[in-house]
């Protein structure tokens, strides 16, 4: 349940124009992640369907109904902000029931909702604390599970892991991506992380600018990136993007190589220099070489590499894993 | 400790107690006094006989005051319209503020604007002409209709509801609170009046404080220039007018220090009570400096 | 929902504002047989205007200066120029202000037909000029002394603030006894602490010492306020920029000089510019305590306001002082906004 479709949306902020035309269909049931740099207009889009901005042009329907001009709790949408926003002077129990308090459901009827949902997401301990008493990670269940009361069609998250720590945040990954398969709505889900896009994603919009680069599964994007803005963006650490003599080899003008494609040789070949830093993350290493004629090149080898810093070093690579791109757009002729 | 910073500390205090008493003294003085006669309060206060309760102690003053002057009902009357006023000031103020801030509509900046550019007009610059305005305003009573504000209450209270500095410190406060709160609970369905009602105001705890203690300093402390021009009948008067009583026809002093004690010392009360919110309050006049 | 505030912001702040106006260019009285006429600026020209007498002194036959049993010279009186009417019109219905020694025993005469509103005015522009540096000054001082770290502080911290609780009423009440000539504490202390050496002085009676009498109350009674603004500001200043100026060996003036004050500049500006609105309403003291006397020594501009505009029933006069005030007001505090602006 749940189909977003935005119809060349535009929403300018005085003469800032934040998306000039934006199309798009969000699949019912579908994870749909999101992604840009800060300012790309990502968050925008999401208020735009959540109802919180209104859009200067454009359509946004939601399961065939128009909602672009209906108000927020009028569009079948629940959102996660990122401060979590939960009501300070509210227990749990009360922020999780508010949206039906407001709608006026007798309290029985919200008791149960209230205690379904917080069985759904492992709450029924804190029910009567204050969010103050709750730990990151607890907050953030009780936003979802305010989210969840409302039985939306969509659920929007708008960056709602970026104030965890690390490990948290792997560990919420899961745990949001399992609450998708369980609960099975559409989610639209904002971040600036291509982790969690990559990780969490059915499908990955990128955006940049207010206009959207790619739109596709984790893999299409990882391995056919449409653009340099994308290539540059997914995949970590970054694809190497070299310019020059061996672009002109692959008639192109930028040529992209991931790091895990780079391999050491042992002969001279054409990116040869010397190596600048070795990162050791144990399962494999990463290597970053100043290549004479282009920046750094890294490198990404499985297991320990028995070199140091300042090392000659050799790099080639396989002519079946570039990526070649001219005016910023991806070549897919075959040369 | 070694000596030297010994002696410092010693200094140190010896100067804030010297400087306490220049504060404390005038109100030392008025509550003792207000427990002596007459003859023997002049002769006191030429000596340091006049801060120490000795002598002929009773509470003869305060028994003649109340013979004098109607107290209680000033009291009363201070009192309520203070009550009114801060009540209606914070419910109006804050409701204004939320507009301000949290909703968009035509004109609000110009209007925001005017509002607080009136928090540099003095009071007594409009009470004149304001007296004229209520002076002609019909209001609708229990007796009836009256075409006049002069003599009642509610020329005391309704003029004083309404002032930017209050509206400021909750525009202020409402500003620094997460927007991220108001917005889901439009998502959650709340209409603007329940993101007011269940929202706002529940957060809005220290800045009720503030603006109930300005506004009762503002308005019990002050009630002097206005009341002198709009009432005339007793039964109106709050308590700085009552002072008028005691000036008639042969003056006794320690009847005026007894009555200056009780106008005063509840206050002096209330604020030793709540002295960290009281100070508070002014503290965050300055901060928008 | 602003609807409501707004409605009696407008009607009881904005609407008589803009009737003071008004009324400050007719002729309009609480009760009069007349009509309210427009009269321009002609109240601001009565309050306003000064005219400049030089009189010398009188000479005999000879061209030798005249002197009195006392061997001062003798000067026509005053009285002579504003009640000729043909020979001086200008000066009219004037009075003297005051006068002013020139050179070779001239003397200069300021005439003005309302001598006790331009006393208001230079009253309450002295009353500001007095109180503004000498209460913010000490209020920092207090500020600077409660802000130290020793035990018990907060006992000294509401002890300077409580006289702000108080009504400015029952202050200028109590302090009428303290200034009182005869059995005043102020005597009675002061005459202690000189071991008798000291002269009473009725404080309030005096013309030279009505007015500075008021000043130091008004200090004391609101500079507990000022000080909890200071004192705001002070706690602003971060910690860690004391223990640098402590590691790199800064002496209290010098970490007062370039680490304090420096932050303070915009609580600075605010506390200067409260007391300048506060002292310019100076009201309340002037009506319990002296009512402008002794010989006009302390009218101020809201007192006269109220005298004029209610008890003489003068509303434009009253509402012209007003208009004044306001200007005056306004002025400073444009001139805040200069002063924080520049920065910026």
């Amino acid at each position: 349940m749940g189909q977003v479709i935005l119809k060349s949306v535009q929403k300018k902020f005085g003469d800032l124009e934040v998306i000039p035309n934006l199309s798009l269909i969000i699949p019912k049931g579908s994870f749909t992640v999101l992604v840009g740099p800060s300012g790309c207009g990502k968050s925008t889009i999401l208020r735009l369907i959540a109802g919180l901005e209104d859009a200067t042009g454009g359509e946004i329907i939601i399961d065939d109904i128009d909602v672009t001009h209906l108000e927020p709790s009028k569009r079948k949408i629940a959102m996660v902000f990122q401060s979590y926003a939960l009501y300070p002077h509210m227990t749990v129990a009360e922020n999780i029931g508010f949206g039906l308090t407001l709608a006026k459901v007798s309290k029985k009827d919200i008791q149960k909702r209230v205690s379904e949902v917080a069985k759904i997401l492992q709450l029924e301990k804190l029910l009567q604390r204050k969010p103050k008493q709750l730990s990151g990670g607890q907050r953030q269940r009780v936003a979802i599970g305010r989210a969840i009361t409302r039985n939306p069609k969509v659920f929007l998250f708008d960056e709602p892991l970026s104030n965890l720590d690390a490990s948290l945040r792997g560990q919420m990954r899961v745990e949001l991506t399992e609450l998708h398969a369980q609960i099975k709505a559409t989610m639209v889900y904002v971040t600036h992380d291509q982790v969690e896009a990559m990780t969490m994603a059915d499908q990955i919009v990128v955006l940049n600018q207010g206009v959207i680069e790619q739109v596709g599964t984790p893999m299409d994007l990882y391995d056919f990136p449409d653009s340099l803005f994308v290539a540059r963006f997914i995949g970590s650490p970054k694809m190497n993007i070299m310019e020059g003599e061996i672009a002109e080899k692959y008639f192109c003008q930028k040529l992209g190589v991931r790091p895990e494609h780079m391999e050491i040789s042992k002969e001279e070949g054409l990116l040869n220099g010397s190596i600048r830093h070795i990162e050791k993350l144990g399962a494999d290493t990463l290597v970053y070489s100043e290549i004479k004629g282009y920046d750094t090149i890294t490198a990404r080898v499985v297991g320990n590499l028995e070199m140091k810093i300042g090392d000659t070093i050799h790099l080639r690579f396989d002519k079946k894993h570039v990526h070649r791109f001219s005016n910023g757009n991806r070549l897919n002729t075959q040369f | 400790m070694p000596a030297h910073k010994l002696l410092g500390m010693a200094l140190r205090y010896l100067l804030l107690i010297w400087i306490a008493m220049i504060f404390i003294f005038p109100i030392v003085f008025m509550v003792i006094s207000s427990l002596k006669p007459d003859l023997q309060l002049l002769s006191d206060s030429s000596s340091l006989r006049a801060f120490l309760p000795v002598g002929d102690i009773s509470p003869t003053n305060y028994l003649s005051a109340f013979d004098r002057a109607p107290i209680l009902l000033f009291i009363f009357n201070s009192v309520l319209i203070t009550g009114i006023t801060i009540v209606f000031s914070l419910f109006l103020c804050s409701l204004a503020a939320f507009s301000f801030v949290f909703l968009s509509w035509r004109g609000q900046g110009v209007i925001f604007a005017i509002i607080l550019a009136t928090f540099i007009v003095p009071f007594e610059t409009i009470a004149v002409p304001l007296l004229l305005i209520v002076n002609n305003l019909p209001w609708i009573g229990l007796e009836g209709i009256k075409n006049s504000w002069i003599n009642s209450y509610h020329v005391q209270i309704i003029p004083f509801i309404a002032d930017a500095l209050t509206i400021f410190l909750f525009v202020q406060y409402f500003r620094d609170l997460p927007k991220d709160l108001i917005e889901a609970s439009r998502i959650d369905g709340a209409t603007w009046f329940q993101v007011y009602r269940r929202v706002i105001m529940p957060l809005s705890g220290p800045i009720i404080a503030t603006a109930a203690i300005l506004k009762f300093l503002m308005m019990y402390n002050n009630q002097l220039l206005w009341p002198i021009m709009v009432v005339q009948e007793e039964s109106y008067r709050p308590v700085m007018l009552g002072l008028q009583y005691f000036f008639q026809l042969n003056t006794q002093w320690g009847e005026i220090m007894a009555y200056l004690t009780i106008i005063t010392i509840p206050v002096l009360i209330f604020y030793l009570l709540l002295q960290k919110a009281f100070i508070a309050s002014i503290a965050s006049t300055g901060i928008k400096g | 929902m602003a609807l409501p505030a707004c409605l009696l912001v407008f009607t009881f702040l904005i609407l008589p504002f803009f009737m003071a106006f008004g009324l400050s260019l007719t002729n309009q009285r609480l009760v009069s047989p007349n009509p309210t006429e427009f009269v321009g600026l002609d109240n601001f020209k009565k309050m306003l205007g000064v005219s400049f007498l030089i009189i010398e002194p009188e000479m005999d036959e000879a061209g030798h200066i005249k002197l009195d049993n006392e061997g001062n010279p003798i000067y026509p009186r005053v009285r002579n120029f504003t009640r000729n009417q043909e020979d001086f019109p200008q000066f009219y219905k004037k009075r003297e202000w005051f006068q002013l020694g020139l050179q070779d025993g001239k003397v200069l005469v300021v005439l003005s037909q309302d001598v006790v509103f331009l006393k208001a005015l230079a009253n309450t522009m002295l009353f500001a000029l007095v109180v503004c540096p000498v209460q913010a000054g000490l209020a920092l001082f207090l500020a600077l002394l409660i802000n130290q770290p020793l035990r018990g502080i907060n006992i000294f911290r509401t002890i300077y603030f409580a006289p702000v609780v108080i009504s400015m009423v029952v202050v200028s009440m109590l302090w009428r006894f303290i200034y009182d000539g005869q059995n005043g504490l102020l005597n009675t202390l002061m005459q202690m602490f000189s071991f008798g050496l000291f002269e009473p002085i009725d404080w309030l009676g005096n013309t030279s010492t009505a007015l500075p009498a008021i000043m130091a109350m008004s200090v004391w009674q609101g500079v507990g306020f000022h000080m909890v603004i200071w004192l705001s500001g002070l706690q602003t200043i971060p910690l860690s920029h004391y223990e640098v100026a402590r590691i790199e060996g800064a002496t209290r003036w010098q970490t007062f000089r370039y680490v304090t004050w420096p932050s303070l500049r915009n609580t600075a500006i605010l506390v200067m510019v409260i007391i300048t609105m506060q002292a310019f309403t100076l009201y309340p003291q002037i009506q319990v305590m002296t009512r402008g006397g002794p010989l006009d020594s302390t009218q101020s501009l809201v007192f006269q306001a109220v005298i004029r505009g209610y008890e003489k029933q003068d509303i434009s006069g009253g509402s012209a002082i007003s208009v004044i005030l306001f200007l005056l007001v306004l002025s400073i505090s444009l001139f805040q906004r200069y002063l924080t602006r520049e920065k910026n």
